[in-house]
């Protein structure tokens, strides 16, 4: 009991949810504005990740800056396969249920394309550095310096995006797109850049989260597949393509993961997690921030 | 003038295909991609290395006669049923004359038949279980000395030979560590050490904070994490963040790859891991050149487990074709008698297993793994971890 109501796990909680969060972020924003469903979203951590390595190992830069560079690289390849595979799917006018299926299988060979070239130029060989890695105490929680700025710079662009979709007139626009696509159009909403946008900003997002994780674990071409699930079960708890859902989701995520395996067992890890993702999905399909009209 | 060079062309040809069928085909399929894809590159580094040396040295030496080693590979994708079906083809339809064997347990395992079925002999390095010894000996043989049951005996002899009373035991639920785990315990109670804590994770475990809570409160003088080398990072991290002051804290697989050390830096001094093989070891006289090789080759230290049991096999097979040359039969005698030279010392095979390599443990001191038990081969003594 006493380990229950120590600081270490709130510590341990809150990081993990704030990961959980930001990764989860990019694939809301993705699917919430254009209903692709992004199995390749690990594989951008992954990208972010090795962005962050590569420019700390021989450039001996900060991950924190490093993780500008991983956003824009992100970025990139998000705009580069938006007019290489998706743009054509989207003019379509095809009914949403198909564009799922469809931009499934597409990112689904995004995604074994992604991890065999960065195998062929990498190696499937761990790597890792070790940067801010000196641990601090407040009372009975500790914390490395590297998680401490995972969970900052996790919770400011979280924070930032929450704010960017309220209170900017992009960012209204991705949120009209999200919640009626049809009339976001009527109004004005250039849905073609608006679309861009968005899967710029979701792209870049899951590459921060890469970077932010490369600090804290080793990484491989093949470390995307967890972020992935996680993702999916995070933007589900949330509401599909409801943000701020998905942010609460991951840190609840967060929460549930690290106390529920104190009070049971790690074994149990997996029942929980999956567990809470049934019953919510029984009870509340829409997500637990999730309204109906979000729902397609 | 077309005409005549086509034909000078085809004579040039005809008189290069001997020269070309002197290489010699040896195959072998590995978790190029998939589960395992990560553990690969310590092994199919060791066979490159290897075939590079041997050509260079004009050829590999069959029963006298020197050839070129050729490799035919291909990518399992970690699936052990791959495999069954590449080492056919292998020996069936690419016809290569020897096999190097797979990444790992399983894929050793789900081999073996094969082997037996054509009557091919290969030499595993990749595979610790117990149950190696349940696989009919004559096609396969296993240079590892690290098996689960041996380890953990030696374990609990180093750990009551440091004198620790108490033990913990934070084990993944993978095989290997439940095999180590289903034997460590029974010796510990033996033993009369007392297991204060002993926690299970699974291998998707991305936190250890719960775990290591309990392990702090309980204060274990030994630690045994029986890890994997992706949980055993996440170990070391957050036992450091933690504070966990075992002195002694053995952490099963993943210390003896070059990343480990890149990822937890001067904290994971003083952790003790599996592994029967150093390069300081004075009268091993390859294993020296071996690591220098390697370091020169790959810009990284090899991995004192999986780089080294697989170069080990490599040894032999080229010692024992040396000898007997392809023909499977005489092959398979040469590797069930003779007595290898290898950067791991000596070593000869009793039915499938290695009896002479020590089952043995590593300790990282400074910046450079030693071989700390048993006392017999140590290359330094242990040292009680004392922080992180």
């Amino acid at each position: 009991m006493d380990a229950l109501l120590s600081g270490q796990l709130l510590v341990a909680a809150l990081v993990t949810g704030a990961l959980y969060a930001l990764t989860a972020l990019g694939l809301n924003l993705v699917y919430g504005t254009m209903r692709l469903l992004n199995v390749a979203h690990g594989d951008l951590v992954m990208i972010g990740a090795y962005v962050a390595f590569w420019a700390f190992t021989l450039l001996a830069l900060s991950p924190l800056l490093g993780l500008a560079a991983a956003a824009a690289l992100a970025a990139l390849f998000g705009l580069a396969l938006y007019h290489g595979l998706f743009r054509r799917l989207l003019a379509g006018g095809k009914a949403a249920q198909r564009l799922e299926a469809n931009s499934l299988l597409l990112f689904f060979g995004v995604s074994v394309i992604v991890q065999n070239l960065m195998a062929l130029q990498f190696t499937a060989t761990p790597r890792g550095y070790q940067y801010l890695d000196t641990v601090y105490r407040w009372g009975n929680a500790a914390i490395t310096g590297n998680r401490v700025a995972a969970f900052a710079v996790a919770v400011i662009l979280c924070g930032g995006v929450l704010a960017f979709l309220r209170f900017h007139v992009t960012g209204l626009a991705i949120k009209a797109l999200i919640q009626r696509r049809d009339a976001a159009a009527v109004v004005g909403v250039n849905v073609e850049r608006v679309q861009q946008l968005a899967l710029c900003l979701g792209f870049a997002s899951a590459a921060v989260a890469g970077a932010l994780v490369s600090m804290t674990e080793q990484i491989s071409p093949f470390m995307g597949f967890p972020f992935t699930i996680a993702a999916f079960v995070v933007i589900i708890l949330g509401g599909l393509g409801n943000v701020t859902g998905g942010i609460a989701a991951g840190l609840l995520l967060g929460v549930l993961e690290t106390y529920g395996v104190a009070l049971t067992s790690s074994a149990y890890r997996s029942i929980l997690v999956y567990g809470v993702f049934v019953l919510i999905l029984l009870l509340r399909p829409q997500g637990l921030l999730g309204g109906r009209r979000i729902v397609r | 003038m077309i005409r005549k060079l086509s034909i000078a062309l085809a004579a040039a040809a005809l008189f290069a295909a001997p020269a070309a069928a002197q290489n010699i085909k040896i195959g072998f399929s590995l978790a190029k991609t998939g589960l395992f894809a990560q553990a690969v590159p310590s092994q199919l580094n060791a066979y490159e290395l290897w075939r590079e040396q041997v050509n260079a040295r004009g050829g590999l030496d069959v029963a006298g006669k020197k050839r070129m080693v050729e490799f035919v590979q291909y990518d399992d994708q970690s699936n052990p049923g791959n495999a069954v079906k590449i080492y056919e083809k292998l020996i069936t339809d690419d016809k290569v004359e020897l096999l190097l064997a797979p990444w790992g347990t399983p894929h050793h395992f789900a081999v073996a038949p094969v082997l037996e079925k054509y009557k091919f002999p290969m030499v595993g390095n990749t595979a610790a279980s117990v149950q190696l010894r349940e696989i009919k000996p004559g096609n396969i043989w296993f240079v590892t000395s690290a098996i689960p049951d041996k380890m953990a005996a030696e374990l609990v002899a180093m750990a009551k030979a440091n004198g620790y009373k108490t033990a913990g035991i934070v084990a993944n639920v993978l095989p290997l560590a439940k095999e180590i785990k289903a034997s460590l315990v029974p010796a510990l109670q033996k033993a009369g050490i007392a297991v204060k804590v002993s926690e299970e994770y699974p291998p998707d475990i991305k936190d250890m904070t719960a775990i290591l809570t309990k392990v702090k409160a309980a204060a274990p003088e030994a630690l045994f994490v029986l890890s994997y080398p992706g949980d055993s990072v996440l170990y070391a991290k957050q036992a450091k963040e933690i504070g966990i002051a075992a002195p002694f804290q053995f952490v099963a697989v993943g210390p003896t790859m070059d990343f480990f050390g890149k990822v937890v830096g001067p904290s994971a001094n003083g952790l003790v891991t599996m592994g029967h093989w150093s390069p300081a070891k004075a009268d091993w006289k390859r294993a020296k050149p071996f690591y220098d090789a390697y370091v020169k080759k790959f810009n990284e230290k090899p991995d004192y487990l999986d780089t080294v049991v697989s170069y080990m096999s490599l040894e032999i097979l080229e010692q024992a074709v040396a000898k007997a040359g392809t023909d499977k039969q005489k092959l398979r005698q040469a590797i069930a008698s003779m007595t290898f030279d290898t950067i791991n010392g000596p070593v000869k095979f009793q039915g499938v297993q290695n009896a002479i390599t020590p089952t043995a443990f590593l300790q990282i001191q400074g910046s450079e793994l030693q071989l700390v038990w048993p006392k017999a081969i140590a290359t330094s003594p242990f040292k009680a971890k004392t922080g992180w």
